[in-house]
């Protein structure tokens, strides 16, 4: 095999100091979630094994991934990834056009072959012979499952690529399918959201390429150190929702004092995700704190739940919410009851937390056998 | 005679997937036909559901002018429940709104449009090493400004909606965030910043000065920033006679406040201006792989025709306003509000008229934003009670930032019964008609220089991108 460059090569190429990239190594760590002690292996990684080659391809989709991407946080993480990229294939940011670009394609998939990263945003409608969707003359399913064969991995990036998205709306004209409902026998990273945070973006593409492996998935193929929480957990307008104070019009009283949107049939809930932590364009905000409940966009088949602003009825698998409105009430209206309630909310979260912490287990040991 | 048949695409840097063939004749272009290849079908998609769905649904038909098609879907819903914003709300929508569109503006000047001008093809021009520096894909120096300045930017969209892209807070009463005192100085510093950006980098001068060019005598003197460059290379090839448009231009008047639209809607031919008659649209579906009639969006239908049948080549439907062709977007926006620049590049026409007509926008809407801005009043209402109609119809036209997109919807029981969608890539993009006119892009490659051996011609990628195509918009 020929000489390939390193990751460290490549940013030293795009003009990046080594002062920068020991910066970039550190946050890197911090937003991976990984101690100090992993700074200098990251390093080596980087310097010393080849750069991961990307390919980055387009289905049915509104390009709001791709959009999400390009505003992440920290400028140098993004130029990396964006150069690390750039010099192998997307069609909505690359310089080379028309059949030049399918060269392109066509060109890093043989140089590079079994060795490269498939990204996929966006998913092929089935229907009409994948009609719907063509790239090139072709449909777009042959393109995914041609680019697929030599892959490594794979990353679905959003909710269309994971699961279908609003195209997939009832009846789904075109037949619009998941990713990982077509390629069947590559491990596929599932990085839901409508779109995804840019952060995670980032977090999820750097930990592939320094590692050379996926990061530790859910059960639903998500990375977990994403995806592990719901966006009630950590939502700041969570003690609204303990104290039972909910909106309940647009544009009462309530609304302007921050109170809990889970009357506005906010799906905080039931969604895992990192809004509530991470927040959207640079940390700015999140749906929540806009006033407006979370539609839960990085939740399998959210498009068609009823309506968005239905509330959540069935938290069930979440234990002592089981009825929220009621916990509401009850918290509001029994003052005295008040202390017993909570000693019996906190034993059955705890309950709760141990379920969790070994179902991320199994989930581990199961995505290691996949890589 | 010398004959070539050209299909040029998978076009990439552009939202969506393109493609377009070419008939090629002694060394230029004798016909064009524009294909949409990516069809999802949202209007199938929206009977039966929950009015108010739309507002979730319809702005994932495209993840760069998200906030246009729920700023469309809202004021759809509100026209058929005869619900009324609040002035406040109003004005944090335009904000909103506003920032997208000033967003979708400056990406498509420096990463859609500006790097052709850095390829292989222009070796030896004058400009082409400044253009090689600044625009060059994903590393010119102007790319990366444009792309950190539009992130920061749209913190605006970030304090305001929650997120960008796929913002919910826009609803048929008002805008569900009301932004508080510190929140406003936040947006004023926001925009402050990117007046810098603007200054600094893309005119090189105050955006104020780029605003009150009065003539194209003018336009042709301005030297300074990117938008000089742009000049430079412009006058160098002639961009001011390619890419000619029907040169009928239609706005449906952009950022409705309740003193009116901030910017005129009308229709501009021939030097007239006229009232924009919204019951002459018109879909046509003759070359479109659609079944059905010709009918207005507020009775359209939406049924693909799985055959793919001849002489459909699209899945894009055809607009037309009183059965012809018009150009939607910021010239045209420009050219309707009556600003003389704009009206002095009306007759033109071109690719060069496009972009300098969008670079005015760009100068003009800073100081609308900032305006905007300081008259935000976090002590009033934002949200203004909205009961839910059972049935009624509604039309919703609002100005993205490539034109006018109109939302009509249908709410029978509680339910939507009916709802269709015409973007503004829909006009510009459109097929031919039942007549056999060509859509506006199709008629402006017409005579498009084609150089021997060119597979992708640089002619015909200017032309197409100074109309800042958004295809996932164009065929929902």
């Amino acid at each position: 095999m020929s000489q390939i460059e390193t990751f460290y090569d490549v940013m030293r190429r795009q003009g990046i100091t080594r002062r920068s990239f020991m910066k970039y190594c550190s946050l890197t760590a911090a937003a991976l979630g990984l101690g100090p002690a992993y700074v200098p292996k990251i390093a080596e990684a980087m310097e010393t094994k080849p750069r991961t080659p990307v390919i980055w391809v387009h289905g049915l989709e509104c390009t709001c991934c791709s959009e999400s991407f390009i505003r992440s946080a920290h400028p140098l993480a993004k130029d990396v990834v964006l150069s690390m990229i750039s010099l192998d294939y997307d069609d909505t940011l690359m310089a080379a056009a028309g059949k030049q670009a399918e060269a392109a394609l066509q060109d890093t998939i043989e140089k590079y072959k079994g060795n490269y990263i498939l990204a996929v945003e966006g998913n092929p409608p089935l229907n009409e012979d994948g009609m719907f969707c063509i790239v090139g003359g072709k449909p777009f399913v042959e393109q995914l499952r041609h680019a697929a064969k030599d892959a490594k991995a794979i990353i679905s990036w959003g909710a269309c690529a994971s699961y279908g998205c609003v195209q997939a709306a009832k009846p789904n004209p075109t037949r619009a399918t998941p990713v990982h409902k077509v390629i069947t026998d590559k491990p596929i990273i599932k990085v839901p959201g409508c779109p995804p945070i840019a952060e995670v973006m980032t977090g999820v593409i750097t930990y592939m390429l320094t590692f050379d492996r996926l990061p530790e998935l859910d059960r639903q193929g998500r990375p977990a150190m994403f995806y592990g929480q719901r966006i009630h957990d950590k939502c700041y307008r969570r003690p609204h929702f303990d104290a039972g104070q909910f909106v309940e019009h647009w544009d009462d009283e309530n609304a302007r004092k921050g109170y809990c949107l889970y009357k506005m049939g906010c799906k905080g809930p039931t969604t895992y995700n990192a809004c509530s932590t991470i927040r959207w364009n640079e940390g700015t905000s999140f749906p929540i704190q806009s006033g407006h409940g979370c539609i839960g966009c990085s939740e399998d088949g959210f498009w068609d739940q009823g309506s968005f602003y239905n509330r959540v009825t069935d938290l069930t698998q979440f234990g002592v919410e089981a009825n929220a409105d009621k916990i509401g009430l009850t918290a509001a209206g029994v003052v005295g009851g008040g202390v017993a309630l909570h000693a019996a909310v906190s034993a059955l979260k705890t309950a709760q937390r141990k379920s969790q912490k070994t179902k991320t287990k199994d989930a581990a040991s199961k995505s290691k056998e996949e890589v | 005679m010398n004959e070539r048949q050209l299909i040029v695409g998978p076009f990439n840097r552009v939202e969506g997937d393109l493609e377009i063939r070419l008939e090629v004749r002694d060394g230029a272009v004798a016909s064009a036909q524009v294909n949409a290849p990516l069809f999802r079908g949202f209007e199938m998609m929206l009977p039966g559901k929950d009015p108010r769905d739309a507002l979730t649904i319809t702005p994932r038909i495209c993840g760069i002018c998200s906030v246009s098609q729920s700023s469309a879907a809202a004021l759809a819903l509100a026209d058929a429940g005869g619900i009324d914003m609040p002035p406040q709300g109003r004005i944090a929508a335009a904000l909103l709104h506003g920032v997208e569109n000033m967003a979708d503006h400056v990406t498509h000047f420096h990463l859609f449009f500006m790097p052709d001008f850095a390829r292989p093809g222009y070796d030896g021009r004058a400009w082409h090493d400044r253009a090689l520096a600044r625009f060059t894909a994903m590393e010119g120096s102007a790319a990366r400004r444009a792309t950190e300045a539009r992130a920061q930017l749209l913190h605006i969209a970030g304090i305001l909606g929650g997120k960008w892209p796929h913002t919910l807070a826009i609803q048929p009463g008002g805008v569900t965030k009301a932004p508080d005192a510190g929140e406003r100085v936040r947006i004023l510093a926001t925009l402050r910043s990117f007046r810098r950006f603007l200054e600094d980098s893309l005119f090189g001068a105050p955006v104020e000065a780029f605003a009150a060019l009065p003539d194209v005598a003018a336009l042709e003197s301005w030297e300074s920033g990117d938008a000089g460059l742009f000049q430079a290379i412009s006058a160098d090839l002639g961009l001011e006679g390619t890419g000619i448009g029907p040169r009928r231009y239609l706005s449906a008047g952009a950022y409705p406040l309740d003193t009116g639209r901030v910017s005129a809607s009308g229709v501009w031919e021939g030097g007239q201006i006229t009232p924009f008659e919204t019951g002459a649209i018109t879909e046509d579906l003759s070359h479109a792989w659609m079944l059905g009639d010709t009918a207005h969006p507020a009775r359209g239908l939406t049924e693909p025709d799985e055959d793919m049948a001849d002489p459909g080549y699209s899945w894009c439907k055809a607009p037309r306003l009183a059965g012809r062709t018009v150009e939607v977007g910021a010239l045209a926006r420009q050219v309707v509000d009556r600003h003389p620049l704009a009206l002095a590049l009306a007759a033109e026409g071109s690719v060069r008229a496009r972009i300098a007509g969008r670079l005015l926008e760009i100068a003009r809407l800073q100081i609308l934003l900032e305006d905007l801005a300081r008259s935000l009043d976090p002590s009033a209402p934002f949200m203004a009670p909205a009961p839910w109609p059972r049935s009624g119809t509604g039309a919703g036209l609002v100005e993205a930032a490539r034109g006018t997109l109109g939302h009509w919807l249908r709410i029978e029981e509680g339910r939507i019964a009916g709802y269709q969608i015409v973007a503004p890539t829909t006009w510009n993009f459109s097929p031919r008609d039942v007549t056999g006119a060509p859509g506006p892009v199709e008629a402006a490659l017409v005579g498009a220089e084609v150089r021997p051996g060119e597979e992708t011609p640089l002619s015909v990628q200017h032309i197409v991108r100074s109309f800042d195509p958004c295809m996932a918009c164009t065929v929902h």
